[in-house]
């Protein structure tokens, strides 16, 4: 059997390896261990490798809101306490939430199921039998959500500001584009996929810990330097240290452009798939704040996005190449270490005083605990630490554009490259983007010929 | 005996080409329009003596040849006068320069980029393609995806067939227009600021959105889809103003025996057991019909002329969701002499072509950022035309009308429309405008300012928006104007709508109107 080489250490990548092992490759993964825990896992991921013991897990309450002169709202996994806790900020988005949660559950169950396969033909008849299924209502709320402006679909539906900011932040993480821009409609739906209904934010797996339960493939801790390619085919890999090694099939789970305009020689790509290429939008936008407090915070998960029109403000600067003065900050909190999101901060747009205003924003609301260490790192910084293209976690920014049959692009969409032999796997690819290993899955079922 | 078979609210030109049309099969048809003249928002007037303007709308493209061909415009008086360039004038005192002259057009663009000079041939290529891939769904009565019906279901699946003839690659690239921003769709082909941003503008225009903002790529092909004498693209003037082209439809419809009424307000669809059966205008006077087909926008049409009681809830309220949000306003001036661009000094061919203002596509964006807050942008975007260039006739000898499109004016500007902020705005208009032509400001002999409001005021059109409605993604094609309602027919029986409000929407194609008028001779 020949010898299939796995770039890149991200979950997709690692379900790759696993499934390639266990149709009896030699499997040999390079630049490996930057599997992160978020994002649902399809339970199809589990099945086939038979994992157990995964957990999904939400901050109870999933989000607190500071509300404009004092008090706070929390939004729970039970839809009874979120209902009474909205009722205290407007009676009227109280009684329409248990409908809207229903309502959007519905879509992100379809979406659920489309994620666990490859790209769907959207012109077939299977997929459209697929979303016949959704009936009337659900089929005309699809349609008509995926394409819409996210503030759109929550001034359908509420009224209360803090409400729709601290949901409507969740139509624009990781991405350059305000909640008034077409399209964050759907990432408000892709980030509900595999949630309870009423939880708006991507729960935390353990899914590399069980990963790496597993037999493990051999890990090679050596630098990759390119891909060999001979008469059209993948021949092996070149390692920065000159070794060689040979293999029939490579997997990259980096990112397409580097997989296949860097490591890959020039000249083995059709001229107008390398200007594709070349247009795949990764941009990162958001920062990222490690801190180490000296006693719990007081909340699990906190959202400081106070209005649609403070996101779109955020936003505005971001589009004009600024840091947002006023950002949208989001930190998660296990005891007391916090890991905080701050967006927009532009990918090469120096971040000065961030840190510093980040910290500051979120003190008012941890009451008397105190920073012991604080840790930041930029869109740049990232793209250097965890090998975020462009500081982007998602290597193609999931826009309608660059989604299912479209991801990264149309050519690439089933995992194949022109080379043959080289296959990818990572967050670029459909399914990708915050949902873990299904992409991986997918590409290793195509490399299998299932 | 009924006197009439259908009536037809609204004498915009939807109206008259419904009317047309089921004339032509021999209907008796009677059009109730309710200002004193016909056309809506395509209209001529004489604003001030010697001078005619086209108020609103202000030069045709999308008007569906079939529609010219069936009846018989030009023997009706439509006689269009192509547009042959778009000049650019550029904050930096150059211009960018299109124009429909190949070579010309080449050499313009390479003094800028020779790779936009390479690469324009083959995206007007591209675009051409795509016009062709949509032109069919223009005239088609959208299937309904939410039905099971064996009618509908065939529909799907030839709608499928459609687009799975388009082969893979151009598929993707229509896709790819409708999901994307016009800018990062510019973005792949060119270079040149003061392009893209030109381009773009096509994007944007009579929408509340930015050229960054996912959608307006189809915007952009929806304002490619024109078609004069064959030639996709091309822009150009009536002659004698677009009050012409209603006059032409309208004198169509008359030659087939519609009866046309002006001055005729209808303030209510008669309702009786649940059927439309006529109208009631707003001096009391009944008129009783077997149909009536409404080419007012839907929420007129719904929740003012038929009213919430007579119509399922929720339908009602998709109706309210439908989004307007008019961005658009218009600046008519009556000038003394034509304008001396600093760019391009003197009375070159640039004067009879378009002249825009958007030198960048940061520009645009900026102007919309203003708009989203509600306020008017106080560097707009322009598209402006000089049609007395063209058609003598339009101004006494020597003088000049200029036409000045103008986004982004909100409808709801914060503090709402006054009279004081109508100045406001053609102030703003007048100064960004004199930057570039200097002479402007003296040459100025009078000023209409146009705002959201007033086009709602005056023409009916809600929230002022050009096309009744929002042309977004989520508005479109079997969505227009809500979902299981978009083949022209409504909740009531004897009840129609044939406005732009409906698919594929504005713009002065008359698409909505022929495709309502077929539906309705196909149903009978």
């Amino acid at each position: 059997m020949s010898k299939a080489i796995v770039i890149g250490g991200g979950t997709d990548a690692l379900v790759a390896a696993q499934m390639l092992a266990r149709a009896g490759r030699e499997v040999i993964t390079l630049e490996g261990n930057t599997a992160r825990d978020e994002g649902w896992v399809p339970p199809k991921v589990l099945r086939e490798l038979r994992l157990e013991g995964l957990k999904l897990e939400w901050p109870d309450p999933w989000l607190t809101v500071p509300l404009p002169g004092g008090g706070r709202l929390e939004l729970w996994r039970d839809m009874a306490r979120s209902v009474d806790a909205i009722r205290r900020v407007s009676e009227h988005d109280a009684g329409r939430w248990p409908e809207f949660c229903s309502r959007i559950a519905r879509l992100a169950r379809f979406l659920e199921a489309v994620y666990a396969a490859p790209p769907p033909d959207p012109l077939s008849a299977r997929f459209a039998l697929r979303a016949r299924r959704l009936g009337a209502l659900g089929l005309a709320d699809l349609l008509r959500i995926l394409p819409m402006p996210v503030a759109e679909l929550l001034d359908d539906w509420f009224e209360n500001a803090a409400l729709k900011g601290a949901l409507g932040a969740a139509g624009v993480l990781h991405l350059l584009q305000g909640p008034r821009s077409g399209g964050t409609a759907f990432r408000f739906l892709h980030h509900h996929v595999g949630c309870p209904p009423g939880v708006f934010r991507p729960p935390r797996s353990n899914i590399v810990e069980l990963l790496h339960r597993l037999p493990r493939v051999e890990l090679q801790q050596a630098e990759l330097m390119r891909i060999s390619v001979r008469g059209g085919a993948v021949a092996g890999v070149v390692l920065k240290d000159g070794r060689e090694l040979e293999a029939s099939t490579v997997v990259s789970g980096v990112d397409p452009r580097r997989s296949l305009l860097e490591l890959v020689e020039p000249g083995w790509l059709d001229p107008e798939l390398v200007r594709a290429l070349r247009h795949v939008r990764r941009r990162g936008v958001a920062a990222r704040i490690r801190l180490e407090l000296d006693r719990s915070p007081g909340f699990s998960a906190l959202a400081l996005a106070p209005s649609l029109d403070y996101l779109e403000r955020a936003y505005d600067e971001a589009k004009h190449g600024r840091v947002s003065r006023q950002p949208y900050i989001e930190a998660r909190c296990e005891g007391s270490r916090m890991e905080v999101l701050v967006q927009y901060a532009p990918y090469g747009v120096a971040c000065r005083g961030l840190l510093e205003k980040t910290v500051a924003l979120l003190g008012e609301h941890w009451g008397d605990a105190q920073p012991q260490q604080t840790e930041f790192a930029s869109p740049r910084e990232l793209e250097d630490s965890e090998g975020w293209p462009e500081g982007q976690p998602h290597h193609a920014e999931l826009s309608l554009d660059q989604a299912l049959w479209m991801r990264p692009l149309p050519e690439l969409a089933r995992y194949r490259t022109p080379i043959e032999g080289l296959w990818l796997c990572g967050p670029a690819m459909h399914p990708g983007a915050g949902i873990a290993g299904a992409a991986g899955l997918n590409c290793a079922h195509a490399i299998l010929g299932r | 005996m009924l006197r009439y078979d259908v009536i037809v609210v609204g004498g915009g030109h939807n109206g008259l080409v419904c009317a047309a049309y089921l004339a032509r099969a021999g209907r008796k048809v009677l059009v109730l329009e309710r200002r004193e003249r016909i056309g809506g928002a395509a209209v001529t007037e004489e604003l001030f003596p010697g001078f005619r303007f086209s108020v609103f709308s202000y030069v045709v493209s999308l008007l569906r040849p079939e529609i010219i061909r069936d009846l018989e415009l030009p023997r009706h008086g439509l006689h269009i006068l192509p547009l042959e360039s778009t000049l650019t004038p550029l904050e930096n005192g150059d211009y960018l320069g299109q124009w429909n002259d190949h070579d010309h057009n080449r050499r313009e663009l390479a003094r800028h980029s020779v790779r936009d000079a390479e690469a324009y041939d083959e995206f007007g290529l591209m675009l051409h393609q795509m016009a062709r891939a949509v032109k069919p769904l223009l005239a088609m009565a959208p299937p309904d995806p939410t039905s099971l019906s064996l009618g509908e279901l065939f529909g799907m699946k030839r709608l499928a067939e459609h687009f799975q003839g388009l082969g893979a690659r151009r598929f993707n690239t229509l896709t790819k227009l409708l999901t994307m921003s016009s800018a990062d769709f510019l973005d792949e082909w060119f270079e040149t600021e003061a392009l893209k941003a030109t381009k773009s503008a096509s994007g944007i225009i009579g929408t509340l959105l930015g050229p960054r903002s996912p959608g307006t790529a189809y915007v952009l092909l929806h304002h490619y889809m024109g078609e004069l004498d064959g030639v996709f693209r091309a822009w150009g003037f009536a002659k004698g103003g677009n009050g012409s082209v209603s006059a032409a439809i309208a004198g169509a419809a008359q030659a087939a025996g519609a009866e046309i009424r002006t001055s005729a307000p209808v303030s209510k669809v008669l309702i009786r057991g649940s059927k439309a059966r006529g109208v009631v205008l707003e001096d009391g006077e009944e008129i009783r019909a077997k149909l009536v087909v409404s080419g007012a926008d839907p929420r007129r049409t719904f929740l003012q002329l038929v009213g919430e009681e007579h119509l399922p809830d929720a339908f009602v309220d998709a109706i309210k969701r439908f989004r307007f949000r008019g961005a658009s306003a218009k600046v008519n001036l009556a000038l003394g002499e034509a304008p001396d661009f600093t760019c391009l000094p003197g009375r070159g061919a640039h004067l009879r072509g378009a002249i825009s203002i958007s030198p960048s596509v940061a520009y645009l964006e900026r102007a919309y950022d203003e708009a989203k807050y509600g306020e008017v942008s106080r560097h707009p975007y322009m598209d402006i035309v000089i049609p007395s260039m063209i058609d003598p006739s339009m101004a006494p000898p020597g003088k000049h009308v200029m036409s000045i499109f103008v986004q982004y004016a909100p409808y709801h500007v914060n503090g709402g429309w006054t009279d004081a902020r109508r100045e406001a705005l053609g102030d703003t208009v007048v100064e960004t405008l004199s930057q570039y032509a200097p002479n402007l400001k003296n040459a100025i002999l009078h000023r209409q300012v146009v705002t959201p409001a007033d086009i709602e005021r005056i023409v009916g059109l809600t929230e002022g928006n050009i096309f009744q409605g929002e042309l977004s993604l989520q508005q479109m094609f079997f969505l227009r104007p809500v979902p299981a309602w978009a083949k022209y027919r409504t909740p009531l029986s004897g009840l129609y709508q044939c406005g732009a409000g409906t698919h594929p929407g504005g713009g002065v194609m008359g698409a909505s109107g022929r495709n309502a008028a077929l539906q309705i001779l196909g149903a009978a």
